[in-house]
Formats: C-alpha cells, structure tokens, sequence
C-alpha cells in the first residue's frame, strides 16, 4: 500500500503550483498533474489519499476522468473544483459518486478541511477494506458443511434443528459449529454473526 | 270519278229517255194520223164509191130507159138530199148536152146546155173512151170553188148514150165528209195536179207542219192529193209536265248524286285522315318508349303496346284479356298492386302517377311510374283506365346518384370547419352558407343581406382586387382578396378568402370561405413569445457564459495568489519555511496579480470598441421607423398609432440606431399595456416638441394600466419588471442610453388614464 497523497489535476499551471504550495504548508503529500490523460497514466488501484479535480478543462473534462475511474474501480475520493455556474454538473458529479465539490473562489481553510477529511475518510475505508478482506478469506477456509452449518447458525437456529435440518447427529453438529468459530475466529454467536453480515453488506 | 261517269251516264239516259218519249210520241202520232188520214180516206172513198154505184145504178137505169120523166129528177134530188157533200147530179147526152139536172134551180147545170169546156168535157170523153166511171180533173167553178166532178158512161150495146155526172165540191166534201174531231185535230187540205191548194178544212194552218202525212186520192187518182198536218195542242202540255217532271227528276238524281259524290269525297277524305291520324298515332304509340296499357271497367287488359310488351317481356297475346293478378306484378308487391288497383277501379288514380314494381317475364324487377287515365268509347262512356307506364329504374337511379352525389358533396362542405358562403353580387343576398359558417352567425343566414349577416367580420370590398360586378362568367373563378381578420363578436380570427365564381344558374358569384386561425394565430403567438423567451434565455445564457468565463479567467489568478498567500501564512505561522521558498511564492502570486489586472483590462477595451456613433437624427424619421417595426404588434392587438411631429424640429444630436430602440422599447411597452384596455381606447400617441432652445422632447402616451407613484422610480432600476417575461433591463438600459446621450428619461401618468413616458435629447454636441 502507497503513501497516502494528494492528487492534483488542473489545467491551469499557477493553480497547480499554488495549491500545491498551501498544501504542503500543512504536511500533506501531492501529486500534480496538468491533464486527466496525465493523471490515468499514471493511475493505479493502489492510489490512496485523494483526487483534487477541477471540471473544466481542455481535452479530458473532469466528469470523464471521473468515469474513467469508476470503470476503474477506484475507490479514491474525489473532490471536483467548479467555476461559477457548473452547479448543475457538479450535482450530477455527486450522484456519481464523487466525495464533495468546491466552487471557485474557494476559501482555503475549507479546502484544506474537505481535502483532509476525505483523506481521513479514504484511510478508514482502506482499514474496512482490510477487515473485509481477511473474514472472506477465512469464509473461504470453511469445508461445504460447515459453511452449510455457518448459514443455520446466522439463520438463528438451535442445534437441534440445524441437525434435524441436515439430517446429522446433533454431536456431529456441534464439532461443525465448534470449528466454524474456531476458523473464524469468533469468540461468541454474535461475534460470528457480525463477521458475516459485514461480509454481506 | 265513278259518280262523274254515272252522272254523266243518268244524264245521257235521260236525255235518250226523253228523246225516246218524244221519238215514240211522234211516231205514235204519225201512226195516228196516218190511220186517221187512211180512216178519212176511206170514209171519202166509201161516200164517192156509192156515189159512183149510185150513178152506176142511174145509168143502167138511163141505158134501159127507165129515168125518163121525172123519174130522174126524184131520184137524185133525193139522193142529194142525203149525200149533202154531193152539190150536183146531172144527165149529160153523148155530145154534151145537159139533158136533166138536179137541182133544178142552180143556174150552174142547166139543161140543155152544154158541158163547160175543157175539164167537163175531157172528163166526158174519158168516160166514153173508157167506158168505166172517170173523175175529171179539179177545177175551180166560178160558183163553188174547186170542183171535182165524177162521169158515169151511160153504155147502151156499143153506143155511148152520154154520162151521169155527179159535182163535188171539194170545200163541201170537207165539210161533210170529214167529222168534226178530225178538223178539230188535223189540217187537211187538197191539192189538185201541179201542187194546186184546192181546198183546206180550216184557214188556220199549224205553225209546224212536222207532224203532216200525204197521200194520193184514189180515186179520182188524178193527182189529187190530201194533205194533212196535226195541230199540236192537245197533248203538249201534259207532255211538257211529264219532261219537266223528268227534267226536275233527273236534276233532283243528278243533284243528290252530285251531293252524294261530295259526301263520298267528304268521307273518304275523313277516312284518308282518319287513317293518316290513325298511322300516325300508332307510330307514335310505337315509337315511344313509354308503355300503354288500357284494362276494362273490370279490371281486364284490353290493349298494350309494343313499348309496353317489351317492357314486360310478355308478348301481347299474354297480356290481353288477362286479369289481375297481373303476370308482370312484381310477387313481392302484390298487395300494393292490388291496392293500386283497386284505387284505378274506383277511380281516383293519383295524379302524379303511382310508382310501382314491375317483373319482366326473366324475373327482373324495375320500378315504374304509372299515369292513368279514364278511357271515353265514342258514346262518351267510360270504357275503362288507359295507363301509361314509364320505366324510371335508370332515372331513379341517376336521382340516387345525384342525390348521393348531393349528399357527398354537403357532408363534405357541413364537414368542413371553414365557413363558407356564396352571395349574389346584386342583391347581395346569401345563396348558400354552410353549417360552420350558419354556427357563427345563425342558421337564418340564408336568404339574408352578407354585409349585415357578417357585419362582425367582413373586408372591405372596396379593397377587392377586382369590381366583381363587372365580371364576366368567362373571367371566373378570380381571387378578390385575402385577408386576415378578426371577429368583432367571437374574438376568432379568420383568414378570408374572397373569391369570384360561377354560380350554378351561370351568373357570377362571390364566394367567401373563411378559415379560422385563431389556433393559428394563437399559435404564432405563442412561439413569437416562445421565440422572445428564447432569445432572452440565449441572451442570458450569452451573458451567462461570458461572465462565468470572465469568473473563470478572473478567479484563476485569484485563487492562484489566495493559494500562494495562505501557503506562505501556514508556513510562517508554523515557523517552517525558508525565505527563498517564501520569496519565490510571493513572486508567483504577485505575477498572477498581474495576469488578472490583464483580464480586467480585456474587459474593458472589448467594452470600449461599442462606443455611440453620434450625429443629427431627424426624429420625424425615427419615429416612422419605429412605427414601421411596431405596427405589426400594434395591429395585433388593435392599437392605433397617432403621431404629431411639427415639421420645422430640428435635428436631434444622438446615436439613431439607440434611440431607435429607446423608442421601440417604450412604444412595445405601451401597446403591451394596453392588453386589457377596450379595443376602442386602445391608442397610442407619439409625439416630438422642442424642449426649450437645446433639447427635444419626445413623448410616448399610452392608455393602459398606469404606473403606480411608488413604482415610478423602480422601473428604471436594473431587474426590476411588471411584465411575466420582463427581463427587467429594457428601461433600465433605455435610461442608461438616454443619459448616455446627455438626456433624461422620464414616466408620468397620463391625464386620460396610462402612461406618458418622455425622455429628451440635445439639439448640439455638448
């Protein structure tokens, strides 16, 4: 996992340069770019952080860019800088998905606060990603049996019915359901059951 | 040519008739008179043949001697006595000498004289050479006329003893001989040798001696002759009747058979005509194409033509004499058949025929219309219904053609949502209006004067493109005029078209369809309304776009120097920076100042390129302008333009395309106040004065809504409008123009209701 950065595309060079001088005043890393074409180049999935993106530009607007992104299965926040009456495109941005927008002439200090928390909101999501990640990979370690008994558990059913159900010994179920808790490493029902309606959501 | 022939022929029978008659009448009087004449002859003869047996007898007596004495003188005296026509007995001796004579006392024959010479005395000696009784030849005796005289010889042996002679005197014989009837009815005379008229019954002679006969007196057989000619007086008039009655007769046959030829001739002539009449009433009958057909006071067929078979299809011995039910009833309609029948029985046909069914003998059926009429034999007696029967399928349908054809025809034009009608050019009458045209201005339109029926909406004719009433037929159809117009009364707007065209009687016509637009013209409206509203938006959308890019341009370096700034800010107050760092942010920043104050100076000579072009401006020239681009509003909406410009104004100094559309604007302004002021008040006055010696002063009445105190000074404020797509700008920019111009823009109630707006402008440049 890279460094979290701030991701600037602006066509214009002294805003480029100027927000990155403000940015940096306050500790933060940044990447500039002078076009979207740039910016997907040197794209990964592995960018964390977040994407400054103003929507008028010449060639790649910062509506496509975005697309681009999303076809990408980016996970970057995105702010979207808009001149004067781009509302409108800036809304239609939002329910694409983007994080926030800020219209020029923006104040700082709120540029700094929106930049900041999607960074902050970019790292959890990196966090919950992680998590995610680890109770699929130990979903994925169950036998079929087992993964059947995880569904009864979850369904709320009592052993005696997950036996009935299956058609096995309630003895039998409970070594399934105490390697089940074992394997995923929960402490109680609830904890188990938790894991996996994260997992869903 | 006949009953000439017959005439003619009567006319010589006749004539023969009468010929024949008379012919026959002679010859039966002729017959007559011969025996009479042979009758009187012969009572003449007797007489003379006793005379003569008598002196016979006195001779053998004198030859034996036995008279001597006064035996003779007894004797014949006596016998004179009786035989009165004899005047005369004497004795005469052989030498001539008188020996005895009775009478005695005549002087004529006395004895002892001598037989007068010659006629005597010849007749003596032809006795006595004879021997046999001689009658001498007629002579005329001085005493008694003509004289015959008869010798008896007096024979004794061979001696001749002399002679008895006996006298006739021929007047006497007459007298006495011939009986009374017969002188009454003939002529007689005698003529003696040499034609010698020697005596004659009566002096007067008949005129004409046709009727005459002649024959030789024999004896004396001396040449004496009787001659007889009848008197014809007797039977004349009898026979003149009977001719004159044939006469009369035949003239009567001749003239009836005269008239009865003309009579004849009259007939035949009636009957030649009567035939011509005939020939031609049955070629008539023949040729037509109508059906005859005649039945009896019972209902009986008793006559039908040629048309009327072959119409049918039955021949006509199939047709006469039959009775109803009828062969060509059509089976379908028999009881109206019977009905109709029944009604012709009775008498009382309709007049206007009746239409029926007929089947042909294929089974067609076609329709008819029958006319009847009684039928009068020459007694005058009515003898029965003589029809006419008239095939009318093809006419009936033609009439439903027609009619269908009627029918299209109106549901098409009632279909149409046009008005239309057609008036005459004269009267000015409606001839025909349709139902849309009868739904805007009632349905007694018909009939009606077109001025007054469409007094609501109607063009002027005056402003037609042709007098239609001095079109010919030829000239038509012609287009008068084409208008648009609206409808007093309704509000609707019409297109109207006015057309010239033939009616169907041939005179020309005005036709006026009327087309409503309103739908149109609402239309039109609406997008000219749309069209200002787009042309707004594009002017806002323009503004829009050019001051977002302007905020754009501008914010750049803006935001660029605030970036810069609150770097420098963050990093001083964290104490964190090196001052060549610092150093160069400020430079940056201070260079996008100088990018911005570039933009801004952009702007401003972009704003100074639209500078006025400024010069004298007639404002009589303006006006009328203005007025040439309003007055398609101002028809619209029913406003009238009144302009007073006084002629000696001089010359604005001002830029005339701006006060063109100063002047536009406030006159769009007033007409649009106006929209709910009645159509009469809607006016609009334009007006221009001097304004003291340096300006001029144009006004703007309108009669609308007015302008409340309080909002005066408001409308010329930026944004700020009445009107539901006011942009707000116009009077804001007018008074910028305006003043732009060194002049002052101004509203004030108007006196009559409204507003008046002013503004002026210089005479000279300042």
């Amino acid at each position: 996992m890279t460094e979290p950065r701030v991701h600037i595309v602006d066509d214009d060079e002294a805003m480029r340069d100027s927000l990155k001088w403000l940015l940096e005043s306050r500790g933060l890393k940044v990447e500039l770019y002078p076009s979207g074409e740039a910016f997907l180049d040197a794209f990964d999935n592995s960018f964390c952080g977040c994407l400054v993106l103003d929507v008028r530009m010449p060639g790649m607007s910062g509506l496509d860019l975005h697309e681009q992104l999303d076809a990408r299965a980016s996970t970057l926040p995105v702010i979207f800088i808009t001149g004067h009456g781009d509302v409108p495109m800036a809304v239609s941005a939002l329910k694409k998905g983007a994080a926030d927008f800020i219209e020029k002439p923006f104040n700082n200090q709120d540029m700094l606060g929106l930049i900041e928390s999607c960074m902050k909101q970019d790292r959890a999501a990196a966090a919950k990603r992680a998590e995610n990640a680890s109770v699929t990979q130990r979903l994925d370690s169950l036998t079929r049996r087992e993964r059947e008994v995880l569904g009864l558990i979850v369904a709320g059913k009592l052993n005696k019915l997950i036996a009935d159900e299956l058609r096995i010994s309630i003895k039998t179920v409970e070594v399934h359901r105490s390697r089940v808790m074992e394997k995923m490493g929960a402490a109680s029902v609830a904890e188990l059951v938790q894991l996996v309606l994260k997992t869903q959501a | 040519m006949m009953p000439n022939i017959a005439v003619g022929a009567f006319i010589l029978a006749m004539v023969a008739l009468v010929w024949m008659l008379q012919t026959r009448d002679f010859d039966q009087q002729m017959a007559t008179l011969a025996r009479d004449v042979q009758w009187a002859e012969q009572t003449l003869r007797l007489h003379m043949q006793s005379d003569q047996e008598f002196l016979q007898e006195l001779a053998r007596d004198a030859s034996d001697g036995q008279i001597g004495g006064g035996k003779f003188q007894a004797r014949a005296t006596q016998y004179l006595a009786i035989n009165p026509h004899l005047s005369n007995i004497a004795w005469a001796d052989a030498d001539g000498i008188i020996r005895d004579a009775a009478p005695i006392k005549t002087g004529y024959w006395n004895i002892g004289k001598s037989l007068a010479p010659t006629e005597q005395e010849q007749g003596l000696i032809a006795a006595r050479n004879s021997g046999r009784p001689m009658y001498g030849n007629a002579y005329i005796s001085e005493r008694s006329g003509p004289t015959l005289e008869l010798f008896v010889p007096i024979p004794h042996g061979r001696n001749f003893l002399g002679a008895m002679v006996a006298t006739y005197p021929v007047s006497g014989m007459l007298r006495h001989l011939v009986p009374a009837w017969f002188s009454e009815k003939y002529h007689l005379s005698f003529t003696g040798a040499g034609n010698r008229l020697l005596a004659e019954n009566s002096a007067a002679r008949p005129h004409d001696e046709g009727l005459s006969y002649s024959l030789n007196f024999d004896p004396p057989g001396n040449g004496m002759q009787m001659h007889v000619v009848a008197y014809r007086t007797d039977t004349s008039l009898a026979k003149i009747l009977s001719i004159l009655l044939i006469v009369g007769l035949s003239l009567l046959v001749v003239w009836s058979l005269w008239s009865l030829r003309n009579s004849l001739a009259r007939r035949i002539r009636a009957e030649d005509a009567l035939r011509a009449e005939s020939n031609f009433r049955k070629a008539m009958e023949e040729s037509m194409p109508t059906g005859m057909r005649a039945i009896d006071m019972h209902g009986r067929i008793t006559y039908v033509n040629a048309a009327f078979c072959k119409m049918v299809g039955h021949p006509q011995e199939e047709l006469i004499g039959a009775t109803a039910p009828f062969p060509y009833w059509n089976p379908e309609d028999t009881a109206e058949h019977w009905r109709n029948l029944q009604r012709s029985l009775a008498g009382e046909p309709p007049r206007s025929g009746i239409e029926s069914r007929f089947r042909r003998k294929n089974g067609e059926v076609f329709d008819v219309r029958l006319y009847e009429a009684p039928l009068v034999d020459s007694s005058g007696r009515q003898a029965g219904w003589m029809a006419s029967i008239h095939d009318i399928t093809e006419q009936r349908r033609a009439r439903a053609e027609l009619e269908a054809s009627h029918q299209r025809f109106m549901a098409v034009l009632e279909g149409l949502d046009t008005a239309i009608y057609v008036a005459d050019l004269e009267a000015d009458e409606i001839l025909f209006a349709n139902k849309a045209f009868k739904n805007i201005y009632g349905y007694d339109a018909v009939g009606r004067n077109c001025w007054q029926v469409t007094s609501a909406c109607h063009p002027d004719p005056a402003r037609f493109m042709a007098e239609a009433r001095k079109l010919a037929p030829h000239q038509t159809p012609l287009e008068l005029h084409d208008t648009e117009l609206q409808n007093g009364v309704n509000g609707h707007w019409y297109q109207l078209r006015e057309r010239a065209i033939q009616w169907v009687d041939g005179r020309v016509v005005r036709m006026e369809i009327a087309t409503d637009v309103t739908d149109r013209m609402n239309m039109e409206e609406l997008n000219n309304k749309q069209l200002e509203r787009l042309e707004q938006t594009s002017r806002l959308v323009t503004m829009g776009e050019m001051a977002s890019s302007l905020a754009h341009e501008l914010n750049q370096p803006l935001s660029a120097i605030a970036n810069y700034n609150m770097g420098c800010v963050n990093r001083l107050q964290a104490n964190d920076y090196r001052p060549e760092e610092l150093l160069a942010a400020m430079q940056k920043a201070s260079a996008q100042a100088e990018r911005a104050g570039k933009i801004i100076r952009r702007v401003r000579d972009f704003v100074k390129k639209s500078e006025p072009n400024r010069g004298a401006v007639e404002i009589a020239d303006v006006i009328e302008e203005v007025i040439g681009f309003a007055e398609m509003d101002a028809r619209k909406a029913g406003v009238r333009i009144g302009v007073s410009v006084p002629p000696d104004l001089p010359a604005a100094y001002a830029d005339k395309i701006m006060i063109e559309q100063v002047l536009l604007n406030l006159v769009k302004n007033g007409i649009e106040a106006m929209h709910d002021t009645p159509r009469s008040e809607r006016e609009l006055a334009l007006s221009a004065r001097a304004n003291g010696k340096d300006f001029i002063e144009i006004k703007v009445a309108d009669r609308g809504h007015g302008v409340l105190v309080e909002q005066r000074e408001k409308l010329f404020a930026p944004f700020y409008t009445t009107k539901p797509e006011g942009m707000g700008m116009g009077l804001n920019i007018c008074r910028s123009i305006i003043e732009f111009h060194h002049g002052r823009l101004w509203a004030v109630a108007n006196s009559g209701g409204g507003s008046v707006f002013s503004f002026t402008l210089p005479v000279n440049p300042r």
